[in-house]
């Protein structure tokens, strides 16, 4: 398949949805139904794959692209997970130069809190499937302890946590 | 940061609160939570989004696509490699244990997110507006499945008509 239509096909899909995982059903629509060139258990392996690897989910798109095209189809898809990052600037534009006015003000602090509940929405689902026995529950609390209480990086957490659970494998 | 973080988006944005806010204090909580939501109504990956929208605040555009560049290209080569070895990685257990252990500690990160963009406004007049706009949110959000515009969309509304104080 052309690079270029294989970029356009996967941007089309990511410019159309709103989170990591969501542009699978036009994926799938345009590669797997309309022109053959990915299979089913190739796109499930890409999904699990961009879940498993670190980074964001979104980044599946890059499998895709390899299965479709090698090395230079996992660019295309990079390229096409990219793309829609950067409409966050005219928002943002757009939104400094009414800043000043108290009732966006306000409004921005409400979405603040807002998006702490979103947040908290996010943690249910991850904690159903991660905190599974006692080890795990444990490395939460401590990750969150460690965290509000130390003020140290975050990267410490996430090396300690593997080391964990690694340990916790192995004995 | 965003290449060593397991389980999504959300997660890499919540522990980039904790560098970019509490230690680095390169943003203010408004600025990140404005960032963090607006990163939530872009289409396609929304930590992408949150790196672009953040560097650009910091550094303008090159700062903004540097930031993507550095957020996404290794963690896009390694998937690729991954998928090149995608039925050895996942039937290896130590790896996968590892993995296990970093996606519990993301329960941890993004809890200590959430707790440190409320605590600052957790005093006597703005404490309400807290719970009803954060808890109002975590409802809709898990009881309606409302989507994350919508959700921050009301809470804006809201906002501007029910006042915050400064």
């Amino acid at each position: 398949m052309n690079l270029l239509l294989l970029y356009l096909l996967l941007a089309k899909a990511t410019l159309t949805s709103f989170s990591g995982v969501t542009s699978i059903p036009v994926i799938r629509h345009d590669l797997v139904e309309q022109r053959h060139v990915l299979t089913d258990r190739q796109l499930n392996a890409a999904v699990a794959a961009g879940q498993t690897a670190p980074g964001p989910n979104g980044l599946f798109v890059v499998s895709v692209g390899y299965f479709v095209g090698g090395v230079a189809g996992g660019f295309a898809g990079l390229l096409a997970v990219i793309t829609p990052a950067f409409l966050i600037i005219p928002l943002l534009q757009y939104l400094g130069r009414k800043a000043d006015k108290p009732a966006v003000r306000s409004a921005i602090r409400a979405v603040t809190f807002a998006a702490a509940g979103l947040m908290m929405s996010a943690i249910v689902p991850l904690a159903r499937d991660s905190l599974t026995g006692i080890v795990p529950i444990l490395i939460a609390i401590a990750s969150f302890l460690f965290l509000v209480l130390t003020k140290r990086a975050t990267v410490w957490v996430i090396a300690g946590a593997a080391l964990v659970g690694l340990a916790a494998r192995l004995s | 940061m965003t290449n060593l973080t397991f389980g999504g988006g959300t997660i890499t944005m919540a522990a980039l609160h904790t560098e970019l806010v509490s230690l680095r204090q390169w943003l203010g909580q408004e600025q990140y939570a404005t960032v963090y939501a607006l990163a939530r109504i872009t289409p396609g990956t929304n930590m992408l989004a949150f790196c672009a929208g953040t560097a650009w605040e910091l550094l303008g555009w090159p700062g903004a696509i540097a930031s993507v560049a550095a957020a996404s290209v290794p963690s896009g080569i390694m998937v690729m490699l991954l998928t090149g070895s995608y039925d050895v990685v996942r039937s290896n257990a130590n790896a996968m244990a590892a993995v296990a252990g970093t996606l519990a500690a993301a329960v941890g990160i993004m809890a200590t997110a959430s707790w440190q963009l409320l605590q600052p406004y957790l005093d006597r007049q703005r404490s309400i507006h807290v719970v009803v706009m954060a808890g109002g949110a975590l409802l809709l959000t898990l009881t309606l499945d409302l989507a994350p515009i919508a959700v921050l969309g009301l809470a804006a509304a809201a906002g501007a008509i029910w006042r915050v104080p400064e």
